[in-house]
């Protein structure tokens, strides 16, 4: 399935708070492991509760989480 | 690999060998001249037989595989899982309409009973495999619904 216009930073957003897990961070949004690597590589879009869920995991507004690159 | 997906693998994998078995052995054996009963009460017990190997195998893997997911504390669906689940069901209701229109209005013209029985349940194993089939390519490929 075409990918769609959505890319995100949560691998970085990881990285920067203290190299977070997949799991820590499924654990904290209510998704599994899996779910969290198919968003992180583009393979699923979240809902836009979970979007801001993992948005707030980080103290960050869904904007500097979540970017659409379409036109 | 997410639990639900490795579900899928199994379920899918497992009723292509059973259905395949019992489909094969219909085809090879199975006599279109012998009286009725005898014949039905054959075909009854092979399927019946493949039918309960089958799912006594899924459901011993299934636990093994449960038991690996609860520990990692992946068992429960999410709404991807949900996502995917609902597309592969989805298709496959047409996939089944399909095919039992085939079944209950077709076929009742012109075809033996026996026939008619077993096209129902190829279009069911059909309609199956399309839907794991399915979520098994939304887990590889990615899937945004």
């Amino acid at each position: 399935m075409a990918k769609p216009p959505i890319s995100n930073d949560i691998r970085t957003l990881r990285f920067l708070a203290a190299e977070m897990t997949q799991a820590d961070l499924g654990a904290r949004v209510g998704v599994t492991r899996q779910t969290i690597a198919a968003i992180e590589q583009g393979r699923y879009s979240p809902s836009l509760e979970t979007a801001f869920r993992i948005a707030r995991v980080f103290a960050k507004p869904l904007e500097e989480v979540f970017r659409w690159d379409g036109g | 690999m997410a639990y639900k997906e490795k579900i899928a693998w199994l379920t899918l994998g497992s009723m292509l060998v059973a259905y395949g078995v019992y489909f094969s052995l219909l085809a090879l054996y199975f006599d279109p001249a012998a009286p009725d009963g005898p014949r039905i009460l054959r075909m009854l017990i092979l399927f019946g037989s493949v039918t309960i190997v089958q799912a006594i195998f899924v459901a011993i893997v299934a636990a093994i595989i449960a038991i690996g997911a609860r520990r990692a504390g992946e068992d429960r669906p999410d709404e991807r899982d949900r996502a995917i689940a609902r597309r592969g069901t989805n298709a496959a209701y047409f996939v089944l309409m399909t095919g039992m229109i085939l079944v209950g209005v077709v076929m009742p013209f012109g075809d033996p009973r026996w026939k008619i029985t077993n096209a129902a349940l190829l279009a069911l194993v059909i309609a199956e495999a399309t839907r794991h089939t399915l979520i098994i390519a939304s887990y590889r490929r990615g899937w945004h619904g």
